[in-house]
């Protein structure tokens, strides 16, 4: 069977999981089915066989797993969002749709993604002044300042710096390995490259710390930093550059949980959510309980307890960062550690595609963009289970959030791009060569 | 590149044994902590029994919006803090915590057609609740405290009955989820149930307790001589008297009548730690008065360090006796404790067990459960009960007291000023009236204020007590 043929069997399968899942909700809500929830099913379904057609015609190579992996994710997203907030989940649809169009420009202006390559110190300035900018003009929510306020939408910048630094990184790094991986100096014994290759990834470093200390946003100055540290090992195969970006995050993480006070806070609700049971670890406390309430086997879609009387979610931001916790309360222990099996399913093909890509910077572009995704999974249901200390990330493609669904769909279209590229260099047909090499990477 | 995805594969799996932990092995665990209040919104679809005053008028009531019953206060706020909320955020508190099985219909033998709600799987109906609360008394109760940081208990001391439990500042339970981060933050505490949670320097109303023990030993009797000199010299240490006063030759009676330290603390010296640590234990102190609240809504009284009770056995020096006859050193108490004191002298020396529950009422109307009042220490001899009873008269009539007095009627009682250190007092005052045949004891404390007891906890005794000896009928 082709991979696109492959693909839509996929999809049809996730499209069947996901409407099961949603009828489930909705019945539960209205105790009917109409056509509004018909038209809604609809537009989902027509967003990605949309993305399919568009894959037949100009990525006919690639990885036939992750448009079904996100769009049973997303479906997952829209049904728990719709069953905490209804209104939310058309805000969120349209959003989809925002992101599939993005999705498409960037199939269609980019084409080949060797292509930024070039454009590498523009993308990464572009993803430097996306940071900046939010720490200028950006608006404090829940202590951390993550958000930008612009035309009447709330927009969170940090999620598209996050795929411009990986494009540039990869460039970067890919450009630069052999003399990073083979430092002609030495510094107290430890192999150290010259300053001029080292001094962007300082630069790199400084970044994370100021999301540190001026966005007090611990889980992407974590996200940024361990993309980093990933890419630089995999470029250069050399343990210390793990060592001391590990060390020197840590240092920095040690101190900014004793100089900001609300990394400060979040630590210490990690360590001890019982002490404010009713105050500071509430959320967190909530989260637990509601996933614990689970059970082996979920409520059920639409029938677990995940709003109070009066229509609040049980835990402050069910629909954004907590939305895994939903999702754990009415899939159960089954449903929930089927939901992460399925990010480490998308995780497992990005690095694929990163080892079978033929060349350096596609390897680094296709594995960080993978690293990013599995890590900003890991952060947030981490967090909102106490393995780790909470901080605010998305979980890709469900929770609610317009930039989280737009950009991590960009990310979708890079990889299947890459591997795209890698199927066709490996094994496609002479036409699929000959159109790939009009694209002109 | 196969390093960093095995790295992620780890962390993954660490997320799914992380939450087969939660999920399954320690599911029960999560779901049985008392934090989680999730079990709440299932029982909201039961009618929640109604919480009633002593004269049938409803304080907690049951409005049904959207297939969810909620609470209503349609007597306005009554006794909050003991009360206690029912919400579906915060959970519960106080009665409504403690009769929660009751009120939810849950517990068995509520009546015929709740076993048969039961047996046929219906959603059975909550039974209501009868406080011994009067709502006529409570309210002067508060209102009396409007303004002031302090609390007021009044009991039956020949049933146990609580009659009014105020606890100032408090709250409007009608929208305590909209206060709540007001409230649970507010150093004033308008949340904690003074009552039986504040822990208060009992100061001279303690010498009720050294005098009982005094006179049941009989180490003084009423008429025994002292000399005061101002100053009681002991153990390097001194003990004067409130204001500086020098009161030279009295009697105990007097001592009492004035409230004379010097006097109190050779008391206790006479006495020796064994026996003043004794004869508060026969009040109930170092024990938790046995009203049933939820753990930690009423707490023992006695002698604390650093917050924590001391065993009734813990090292006191001579000094340390002196000052704790006088009801300071470490001493803390609570004004139930206080009012426990001044209801065991007016019993004749028996103190009753303290209690709020008169009935439980089944829906179908019947009553199920009712106050059987029950002794719950002895104090003293009947005789020693006698005397003191005489002793806090004269307070009333001629001593620190006579802001208690009422017309036509006799009240006994005691003051107590304790010098908190920072130019305020606490003032206290407990007692009982009529004291020939005692209808209601009361225990009064008032925080922050510059005046004495006399003055600032006296007259709130009289007007509380006045109101509650003109009730139609009491528990």
């Amino acid at each position: 069977m082709s991979r696109r043929n492959l693909e839509l069997v996929f999809l049809v399968l996730a499209g069947a999981v996901s409407t099961m899942a949603y009828v489930s909700v909705y019945a539960g809500r209205f105790r009917e089915i109409n056509r509004v929830s018909i038209i809604y099913g609809l537009v989902f379904v027509g967003i990605f066989l949309l993305l399919h057609v568009v894959e037949r015609i100009f990525l006919p190579q690639a990885d036939p797993f992750l448009l079904p992996i996100t769009a049973l994710l997303a479906a997952i997203g829209l049904t728990e969002i719709f069953r905490i907030k209804p209104s939310l989940a058309l805000t969120q649809g349209q959003w989809l749709m925002v992101g599939a169009g993005l999705f498409i420009i960037t199939v269609l202006i980019v084409r080949d993604h060797m292509k930024l390559d070039h454009y590498r110190y523009l993308i990464g300035a572009v993803g430097l002044a996306l940071l900046i900018v939010t720490i200028v003009l950006g608006t404090t929510i829940n202590g951390s300042k993550l958000w930008i306020h612009a035309f009447g939408f709330s927009i969170q910048p940090s999620e598209f710096a996050k795929l411009a630094i990986v494009v540039f990184l990869a460039g970067y790094l890919d450009d630069k390995k052999v003399l990073l991986s083979v430092p002609d100096r030495h510094v107290l014994g430890v192999p150290f490259p010259a300053p001029k290759y080292l001094g962007p990834l300082l630069i790199m470093w400084v970044l994370s710390l100021a999301m540190l200390v001026f966005m007090k946003d611990f889980g992407m100055a974590l996200l940024f930093m361990s993309i980093f540290i990933a890419l630089m090992y995999m470029a250069t195969a050399r343990i210390v550059y793990v060592v001391t970006g590990v060390g020197m995050f840590a240092i920095a993480g040690a101190i900014a949980v004793y100089v900001v006070p609300h990394v400060h806070e979040r630590f210490a609700i990690w360590l001890d959510p019982w002490k404010d049971a009713l105050g500071s670890g509430y959320q967190l406390l909530q989260s637990l309980f509601t996933i614990a309430d689970g059970g082996i086997f979920g409520a059920g879609f639409g029938r677990g307890y995940l709003l109070f009387p009066n229509h609040t979610p049980v835990v402050p931001e069910l629909q954004t960062d907590f939305i895994f916790a939903a999702v754990a309360n009415e899939m159960g222990l089954i449903g929930a550690a089927g939901i992460i099996l399925v990010f480490m399913l998308f995780a497992w093909r990005g690095f694929r595609i990163a080892v079978y890509a033929p060349d350096g910077f596609s390897k680094l572009l296709a594995a960080g963009l993978a690293t990013a995704f599995a890590l900003q999974t890991f952060i947030i249901i981490g967090g909102i289970t106490r393995l780790i200390p909470l901080t605010g990330v998305t979980l890709p493609f469900v929770s609610y959030g317009g930039s989280s669904v737009t950009a991590n769909l960009v990310l979708v279209a890079l990889l299947l791009m890459v591997s795209n590229r890698t199927n066709i260099i490996r094994g496609g047909s002479d036409l699929e060569r000959r159109k790939l090499a009009e694209m002109g990477g | 590149m196969s390093r960093v995805f095995i790295v992620t594969v780890v962390l993954f799996v660490a997320l799914i044994a992380n939450l087969t932990w939660i999920m399954a092995v320690r599911a029960q665990w999560f779901q049985d902590r008392p934090e989680n209040k999730r079990g709440i919104a299932e029982e909201m679809k039961i009618k929640r029994g109604e919480i009633l005053g002593y004269d049938g008028s409803v304080i907690a009531g049951t409005q049904r919006k959207s297939g969810y019953y909620y609470r209503d206060y349609p007597s306005g706020t009554i006794a909050p803090q003991l009360i206690g909320y029912d919400s579906v955020t915060y959970g519960r508190s106080g009665i409504e915590s403690q009769l929660n099985d009751e009120l939810t219909g849950q517990s068995t033998d509520l009546g015929v057609q709740n076993w048969v709600d039961k047996l046929l799987g219906r959603r059975p109906q909550g039974a209501s609740a009868k406080l011994t609360l009067v709502p006529g008394v409570q309210k002067v109760a508060q209102q009396e405290l409007q303004g002031k940081r302090g609390a007021i208990v009044v009991l039956d001391p020949k049933t146990g009955a609580l009659i009014a439990s105020a606890s100032a500042p408090t709250y409007d339970p009608a929208n305590l989820e909209a206060q709540w981060a007001r409230l649970s933050k507010d150093t004033s505490a308008p949340l904690l149930n003074r009552p039986t949670q504040g822990l208060y320097v009992p100061g001279s109303s303690f010498k009720v307790v050294t005098g009982s023990a005094g006179l049941d030993t009989g180490k003084v009797t009423p008429d025994t001589p002292f000399v005061d000199t101002g100053t009681y010299v002991v153990f390097g240490g001194k003990v004067t008297n409130y204001g500086g006063e020098v009161y030279g030759a009295n009697t105990f009676t007097e001592a009492m009548t004035f409230s004379i330290n010097t006097t109190f603390a050779k008391v206790g010296n006479l006495l020796a730690k064994k026996r003043l640590i004794a004869g508060a234990q026969k009040y109930g102190f170092y024990q938790t008065p046995p009203l049933p609240l939820p753990a930690g809504e009423v707490v023992p009284s006695g002698r604390y360090r650093k917050g924590k009770l001391l065993p009734p056995t813990a090292f006191m020096n001579p000094l340390d006796v002196a000052w704790a006859a006088c009801g300071q050193e470490n001493l803390l108490a609570t004004p139930l404790q206080m009012a426990l004191v001044a209801g065991g002298v007016a019993n004749g020396g028996r103190v009753m067990k303290p209690y709020y529950l008169q009935e439980i009422i089944a829906p179908d109307g019947h009553v199920v459960q009712k106050a059987q009042p029950e002794q719950w220490l002895v104090a003293t001899k009947a005789a020693t009960a006698s005397q003191l009873n005489t002793m806090m008269q004269n307070v009333v009539n001629v001593g620190t007291a006579t802001n208690a007095a009422l017309q036509g009627i006799q009240v006994a009682g005691k003051t107590g000023t304790a010098e908190k250190g920072d130019g305020t007092n606490l003032a206290w005052f407990i007692g009982f009236a009529p004291a020939q045949d005692p209808q209601v004891c009361i225990a009064v404390v008032i925080e922050n204020t510059t005046a004495t007891g006399g003055e600032a906890a006296a007259p709130l005794a009289a007007a509380v007590m006045k109101t509650a000896l003109a009730q139609p009928s009491l528990p």
